[in-house]
């Protein structure tokens, strides 16, 4: 049990972790980046501050001994990463409330053709730099799954200023990245449990399974649930059988041996189909972007500072690794889309245009690393390699799109 | 008092076929494809419109407030903390053309045969002034917070609710 002591200083930390988060945010969105940039650098100092200012050393001023409560520590406390972990299913499950599945039924062939190329090339050569450099299979695969999702917003804020929305590439980006996202969650599903070929099919007939009985079936009897929800009338109590179904869902994903995370992204698209979602996704958003979310993104930057003990000249090694991923984070989308583009229709310039929107990576990177650490895949040095690794691929994509979209599109109508 | 409890409860068992509006040639309709410009000349003395597939079936298939063209019409504010499927339609960017892409397709709705009592709370829950009657998914008519509070001050002046069946 915590002790009341302890409690607060969690309570402490939050409020420390969210007020450092949204200003740092507020910074990096003023500067035109991503504020989620901000959010991760604000874990990133408030790790440094807590290792090199906080970590239960006594300061001696004269006669006065000032004892200092030792940050680091409760950083790493289990009730700290649990509000981190909520943030990511907060994440997933606001993601599937804003996926219409009738307009993924509408996706163009472009944008599939697109979000495929963008899969495989990507995983292909990310699968292929870690191995190369001395990895485990499964390891490597985390590698190549982190490469693969594209995060869309750097690129639609790029394509706005631009006024370039409305074409073809515009289109195609858009489609192509909210299919890019869902083959990324269930190929992260099969990375997490897989061991061996056979587990592989097995997990495989288990995301199937999963999907028939909870989203298939959930659609028909998700409005009866939700009617008994909004004739409980408490305040609130609509939102509070929402929730329920979303830790529900996650609960018994993980309970059939796929990703809990899968569970908050079908419980997501599940209601997010339903009429009655109208009532509830504020409230869902105030929760997950006003109090969860933030809280995960900082600890990814606090979790750069549990694994201190990396020897200096390692970083050599791991310089070359982020080089590598780099380039092959952009190769793999410019290539594995530019063809996907070409396949579907469009021409070689259009083609460049839309595999260079797709570069920008974030959140769902961030997840895929934070869901193999949790699970134990990846520990150790490897999963501070890969775990800074993916937080400077996203940093560097994020920042450097705009201007490649920018020069693509350049003397272009 | 008796008296008007009685004619509140009344009220509220009348069936929503009983008083809406049944005039659907004189609703504010459009079709899914039709202009963003058409839209908007409706919505220029309208508060809403009422999005139907064609205008043969009369299938409702979404609906247009004043609310869903001011998104559109104010310059595009994207924010920078953003998950999921990006809501990018703008009349600035050119990518709210049509009726389809400006209407909201989650629809609260009644059914002719429902109770008053019944379209009322939905009107409370959601917070809506109007609900479309559809009937087979098709729109047979429209139920307005304004027409109800006219019928039912009417029947409050000893006029009959029923006496006017267009509404």
């Amino acid at each position: 049990m915590i002790s009341t002591e302890d409690l607060f200083n969690i309570l402490l930390l939050i409020a420390i972790a969210l007020i450092f988060a949204r200003v740092l945010g507020f910074l990096f969105y003023k500067l035109k980046q991503p504020a989620v940039i901000g959010e991760i650098i604000a874990g990133i100092i408030l790790g440094g501050i807590a290792v090199f200012a906080f970590s239960g050393q006594n300061f001696i001023f004269f006669d006065y001994i000032l004892s200092t409560p030792n940050l680091s520590k409760l950083f790493q406390s289990s009730e700290f990463i649990l509000f981190a972990e909520i943030g990511i299913l907060f994440l997933l499950f606001i993601s599937g409330l804003e996926t219409s599945i009738s307009k993924l039924k509408k996706t163009e062939k472009a944008s599939s053709f697109v979000a495929v190329g963008g899969v495989i090339l990507p995983l292909i050569l990310g699968f292929l730099s870690g191995f190369v450099l001395g990895f485990s299979v499964v390891e490597s695969v985390v590698i190549g799954l982190i490469l693969t999702a594209t995060s869309v917003g750097v690129t639609v804020r790029t394509l706005m200023d631009l006024n370039v929305l409305n074409t073809d590439v515009g289109s195609t980006i858009l489609g192509g990245a909210v299919i890019d996202d869902v083959i990324g969650i269930i190929l992260l599903t099969f990375a997490l449990g897989i061991g061996s070929l056979i587990d592989a099919v097995w997990i495989g007939i288990r995301i199937a399974i999963f999907f028939l009985v909870f989203l298939y079936i959930g659609l028909k009897v998700i409005d009866k649930v939700l009617v008994i929800g909004e004739k409980l009338l408490l305040p609130k109590s609509f939102l509070s059988i929402t929730l329920a179904i979303l830790l529900l869902y996650s609960f018994f994903a993980d309970e059939a041996g796929i990703s809990g995370i899968i569970g908050a992204f079908v419980a997501g698209i599940l209601i997010g189909q339903n009429v009655r979602s109208k009532k509830i996704i504020d409230d869902v958003k105030a929760i997950g972007y006003g109090f969860f979310i933030p809280i995960f993104f900082v600890s990814v930057g606090l979790s750069l500072w549990s694994n201190a003990s990396i020897e200096i000249a390692s970083y050599g090694t791991i310089l070359i690794f982020i080089v590598m991923i780099i380039s092959m984070s952009i190769v793999g989308k410019v290539v594995g889309c530019g063809i996907g583009a070409k396949l579907s229709g469009l021409s070689n310039i259009e083609s460049l245009q839309v595999g260079v929107g797709m570069i920008p990576r974030m959140e769902l990177a961030l997840i895929i690393v934070t869901a193999a650490i949790s699970h134990g895949i990846l520990t150790g040095q490897v999963a501070y390699t890969i775990l800074l690794t993916t937080i400077i691929l996203t940093i560097v994509t994020s920042l450097i799109a705009p201007f490649l979209i920018k020069a693509t599109f350049k003397n272009y109508k | 008092m008796v008296k008007k409890n009685k004619l509140i409860k009344d009220f509220y068992e009348l069936k929503v076929s009983q008083l809406m509006d049944k005039r659907v040639w004189d609703l504010p309709l459009i079709e899914e494809k039709e202009d963003i410009h058409h839209v908007l000349s409706i919505l220029g003395a309208r508060n809403h419109i009422w999005v139907i597939k064609n205008r043969d079936s009369k299938e409702l298939v979404g609906v247009i407030t004043e609310h869903d063209v001011l998104s559109i019409l104010a310059p595009k504010h994207f924010p920078s903390y953003v998950f999921g499927m990006p809501d990018v339609r703008s009349i600035q960017h050119g990518t709210a053309n049509t009726a389809g892409d400006v209407m909201a397709n989650k629809i609260i709705m009644c059914e002719p045969d429902e109770k008053i009592i019944d379209a009322l709370m939905k009107m409370v829950k959601f917070k809506l002034r109007r609900l479309p009657v559809v009937k087979d998914k098709n729109i047979v008519g429209e139920l307005t917070l304004h027409q109800l509070i006219r019928k039912y001050y009417s029947a409050t002046q000893y006029h009959p609710i029923l006496e006017d069946e267009e509404g």
